[in-house]
């Protein structure tokens, strides 16, 4: 009868913790990261007789929760890939919002500009068109200023929110080492799993994919070690190492991540960290922000160049050689501060149309110099020595290197990050705008043919005399160009508008001359006031392809930034969306086999309800039969 | 199969978040009416608007320069008729001189009045536009072309003028300089000029001439002399006889392929020359003139001489006028036809734009009633399926 009774009462038990489980379920439905528990019975070992084993009950044997490792791994990468491209894909929306705007965005206040140039090619003489000019060439320098703050400031914000998320990584990291350690224990200590421990140990982890993009790896003492990109850990067993950001070797403004060594050094890391919110963030740095400026650069140092360039061809209102228009920020160029040498370099800009809008890294492997185009990867062919002298040309620059370089040394060269910083009209009076050309044509008053001669163009500005020059037809099919002494600079065969080259200025004879008909050319008149050849220039500069080895006009150039940004934040927001896709179902995948299913608790609570209820009445029916053989022994 | 609790929630409200934001996606479409409102909804079609609205923009410039160019050249034209007009009077003038019958003080008179249509002549080339740069002074637009000392007039103005870009490919001159419309003007009859020699003491007097056969033409400088009042003969500048012959009042003579007319009783050893035609002025026409009428030791052949010349001078300059006006004439059109191309252009390029960038109501009106009837389903589904749990059973 005993038997009846213990049996009965191990079922009342089991069936109380089974109870006790399934409340847990029910109260813990809503709790983020908690896995549902199951309570494993399983029959307790049976006493041997002669008539056979006869079983003495149920034991609890295991509490588990419900888990898949697998699909907790595609929650967590996915979550990674979502928070980086949603990154990203914040950050290039607000640069796109910045330059969409058709009305007054960068292609518009080019255009007005051009429009001014205009306006002032029909009335040249005119002090209001002029200062509508100049006041023009000011709104299109603050717009790219005003684009060129809004960068920084995001910029700096990058840097912050790399910074706070480094120390969120930390805090995480060291969360996890430790709850390691306390899993390693409990388990030890009774060989039954510490589910809750578990749970809070993957939340975390979930947390930190957030973060940064991390594969967790189990060990056989329960413990989670994770690694970072192409293997560097950052938590292994109770250990975890701490993340350090800070300055780049290169560029001071920006952070660069680091693990902290136990000598208080670092060793850089930053091109492990994918995915997540850092992840995001480095590639905002590289892929969104950079390239915005350097384009925004690049249309600056083009206006400047092409402007400045036709200026110096042109005579102002004073009768003065025009002077610059625009002031522009040079070549950023900077040492790593982990070189060895003492060496600098002096950069310049020498050709607009090879520019680009990429960033270079010069190194010496103690050898050879070799430049390097740090956007697209691929190493640039230089053509000199690097002396003042020969200096290296590449990329539309001449690069010097001064003093001691050592092996391994290498510079960073931003050649069009700082140009717009430093963007500003240089002049100042309306009369400045040199609308006029250098030179003036007059043709022979006894000419006999009916030929007729253009406005010299200035091409060469620095080569330009304001000498007098006489050409000559010898023939009425050839031409010679002589100078005030008498001295031929030039002569060939005439062709109706073909240009003539001499002195740095270019100008056409047209029509049909006669032998002996001559033609002047000398430095213009200060009279001529309603000269407009030269911004006539200025209009033809502004719309020539004078960027992108000759492919590109200012106008491109600042069109492409446009559509650029757009392509990019309309792929980034369609990663992120899909990432947003993927994360959901690999959740909801989880969560059908870790979350608590209400229904499937309500049967179980009635399932084991009734199994107790049917327990208690093996007790009561124990009790009755030992009723009755305690009554039979009474009238027996 | 097994769904957990949480997983029904979070995928209701994932759904009915999503067609929130897709509603309220079409809503903004509908109510700013642009589909493409940044360079990410559409970076293609975003980079197309920038290129059409800078040729909106460019076009719109274009218009407005043709405009100042059409104004200018509207002044210009009009300063070509008055110009023609005072040529027109003073031709008048120069025929009613031309009569041997006149006074001197008669030939004063009227030298008194030529020199008020010079007068007008050199206030016509002086004229500015509305912000008072000269028509006429081409570069040298705040100086003033044209100034008179005496009777003679000179050009003080750049020999180019200010090109006008009126459209992407047009650019045309808005204007002409001063040496054009009145200082290059060809003399005599083009090839050219006859005078009277200054020692003639005859009566006769030589026409401005013609050239019938420009192959036979020789370029030079001829001396056409009267060895008696009957007998003429043509000598180059080499002393060669190129044509001698006899003459009587009113002959035709030809030589070299050109004719002169000679008219009056010539005496003998008077001298007629025949140089070169170079370019005269139409203010130089009328001084000469002018000098001509005031002079009082001319002879009526030496009179009827450079006063022919003078009519033909005048007549040159009214032609030149008149094609410098055709010419300005033919700018015009072009700058009409440009601002009517522009015109339709920018209507057409707009329109464009407005395809790229605007929303189509009707597509987005459906959109949204779409939208909308999948939200109220979700909406409806959720709270009704929300409702069943087991645990309502149990009570």
């Amino acid at each position: 009868m005993s038997d009846i009774l213990s049996t009965s009462i191990s079922g009342l038990l089991a069936f109380q913790q089974a109870l006790t489980v399934t409340s847990n379920n029910v109260s813990n439905a809503g709790s983020k990261g908690y896995s549902v528990e199951n309570i494993n019975l399983r029959e307790a070992v049976g006493q041997g007789s002669a008539t056979g084993y006869i079983g003495s009950g149920v034991n609890v044997q295991s509490v588990t929760r419900s888990y898949d490792e697998m699909l907790a791994a595609q929650v967590r990468s996915s979550q990674s890939s979502y928070s980086a491209f949603n990154t990203v894909a914040t950050q290039a929306a607000q640069i796109d919002n910045m330059l969409s705007d058709t009305k007054t965005g960068l292609t518009a206040s080019l255009q007005a500009f051009v429009n001014a140039l205009q306006s002032v090619s029909t009335s040249p003489s005119s002090t209001a068109q002029r200062q509508v000019l100049l006041s023009q060439a000011k709104a299109v320098t603050q717009q790219l200023q005003n684009y060129q703050s809004q960068i920084s400031q995001y910029g700096a914000n990058v840097e912050q929110q790399i910074g706070n998320t480094v120390i969120q990584v930390n805090s995480l990291a060291k969360n996890i080492a430790a709850l390691n350690a306390q899993i390693k224990g409990a388990e030890g200590g009774t060989g039954q799993v510490p589910n809750q421990l578990m749970d809070q140990r993957d939340q975390l982890i979930d947390q930190l994919s957030q973060y940064v993009n991390v594969n967790a790896v189990q060990e056989n003492d329960g413990q989670m070690d994770l690694y970072m990109g192409s293997g560097q850990a950052l938590v292994v067993a109770s250990s975890a190492q701490t993340l350090v950001a800070s300055p780049s070797s290169t560029d001071a403004t920006k952070l660069n991540i680091g693990i902290a060594n136990a000598n208080g050094s670092a060793t850089d890391v930053t091109s492990e960290i994918t995915g997540g919110t850092l992840g995001g963030l480095l590639s905002t740095r590289s892929q969104v922000l950079d390239p915005t400026q350097n384009a925004l650069g690049q249309i600056a140092v083009g206006l400047a160049t092409l402007m400045n360039q036709q200026q110096a061809a042109g005579m102002d209102l004073n009768g003065n050689p025009g002077q610059p228009m625009f002031s522009v920020g040079g070549v950023l160029s900077a040492p790593s501060t982990a070189n060895s040498g003492s060496g600098t370099l002096s950069v310049t800009r020498t050709n607009l149309s090879q520019l680009t809008a990429d960033d270079y890294q010069l190194s010496f492997n103690g050898a050879t110099w070799q430049l390097q185009d740090t956007t697209t990867g691929q190493a640039v062919p230089m053509t000199g020595t690097g002396t003042p002298a020969d200096p290296f040309l590449a990329a539309g620059m001449s690069i010097v290197v001064n003093g001691t370089v050592n092996t391994g040394d290498n510079y960073v060269i931003h050649p069009t990050a700082g140009a717009v910083s430093q963007l500003a009209v240089l002049l100042t009076n309306p009369a400045q705008v040199a609308a006029a050309s250098l030179g003036a044509s007059a043709q022979g008053s006894g000419n006999t043919g009916n030929a007729v001669i253009s406005s010299p163009t200035v091409t060469d500005p620095t080569n330009w005399t304001p000498g007098n020059f006489t050409i000559s037809f010898t023939a009425a099919n050839q031409y010679q160009v002589t100078d005030s002494g008498g001295n031929v600079v030039t002569s060939g065969a005439y062709n109706s508008g073909t240009p003539i080259n001499f002195n740095g200025e270019q100008v056409a004879i047209s029509g049909t001359p006669a032998a002996g008909d001559t033609f002047t050319v000398g430095p213009n008149s200060t009279a001529n006031t309603g000269d407009n050849t030269n911004v006539l220039a200025m209009i033809g500069a502004m719309g020539s392809k004078a960027l992108g080895g000759g492919t590109a006009s200012l106008h491109d150039v600042a069109n492409n930034l446009v559509s650029a940004t757009g392509v990019l934040t309309q792929q980034a927001q369609a990663n992120a969306s899909a990432q947003q896709t993927v994360n959901q179902s690999a959740t909801d995948a989880r969560n059908n086999v870790s979350g608590v299913n209400l229904d499937e608790e309500a049967a179980k609570m009635l399932q084991f309800q009734q199994a107790y209820q049917a327990c208690a009445q093996m007790i009561q029916t124990s009790n009755s039969v030992f009723q009755t053989l305690i009554t039979a022994i009474q009238h027996g | 199969m097994r769904i957990s609790t949480t997983t029904f929630q979070n995928d209701a409200v994932a759904q009915m978040d999503a067609l929130q934001v897709a509603m309220a996606r079409t809503q903004q479409d509908l109510s700013t009416g642009l589909k493409v409102r940044t360079a990410s909804d559409d970076p293609t079609g975003m980079a197309q608007v920038n290129q059409l609205s800078v040729l909106v923009s460019a076009s719109v410039q274009y218009v407005s320069n043709s405009n100042t160019a059409q104004t200018n050249l509207q002044l210009e034209e009009q300063a070509l008729t008055d110009a023609s007009n005072v040529m027109q009077s003073a031709n008048s003038l120069a025929v009613e001189a031309n009569n041997s019958a006149l006074t001197a003080a008669q030939r004063q008179n009227i030298a008194t009045q030529l020199q008020q249509e010079l007068q007008s002549l050199v206030s016509i080339g002086n004229r500015t536009d509305s912000a008072g740069n000269y028509l006429f002074a081409g570069y040298a637009s705040s100086t003033t072309p044209f100034t008179q000392s005496g009777s003679n007039v000179t050009y003080n103005g750049a020999n180019a003028v200010v090109q006008v870009q009126i459209s992407e490919n047009q650019s045309l001159s808005m204007g002409d300089t001063g040496s054009t419309a009145f200082m290059n003007i060809p003399a005599g009859n083009g090839t050219f000029v006859t005078a009277a020699g200054a020692g003639n003491s005859g009566t006769a007097a030589i026409s401005p001439g013609t050239v019938q056969d420009p192959s036979q033409w020789v370029q030079g400088t001829y001396a056409l002399s009267f060895t008696d009042p009957t007998t003429y003969q043509i000598t180059d500048s080499g002393g060669n006889v190129v044509a001698s012959g006899t003459y009587k009042d009113g002959d035709t003579i030809s030589f070299n392929g050109a004719q002169v007319t000679v008219t009056g009783n010539p005496a003998t050893g008077d001298q007629f020359l025949i140089s070169p035609a170079g370019t005269s002025s139409a203010f130089g026409a009328l001084s000469n003139l002018i000098t001509t009428l005031n002079s009082t030791t001319l002879n009526n052949g030496q009179l009827a001489t450079q006063i022919s010349a003078a009519i033909k001078q005048i007549n040159n300059s009214i032609t030149n006028f008149s094609n410098v006006s055709a010419s300005v004439g033919a700018r015009l059109n072009a700058i009409t036809t440009e601002q009517s191309a522009a015109g339709t252009n920018q209507t057409s390029l707009k329109s464009n734009i407005g395809d790229i960038t605007n929303t189509d109501y009707t597509a987005a009106t459906t959109q949204l009633s779409t939208e909308e009837l999948a939200l109220q389903a979700a909406q409806e589904s959720y709270a009704s399926i929300a409702k069943l749990s087991l645990f309502q059973y149990l009570r």
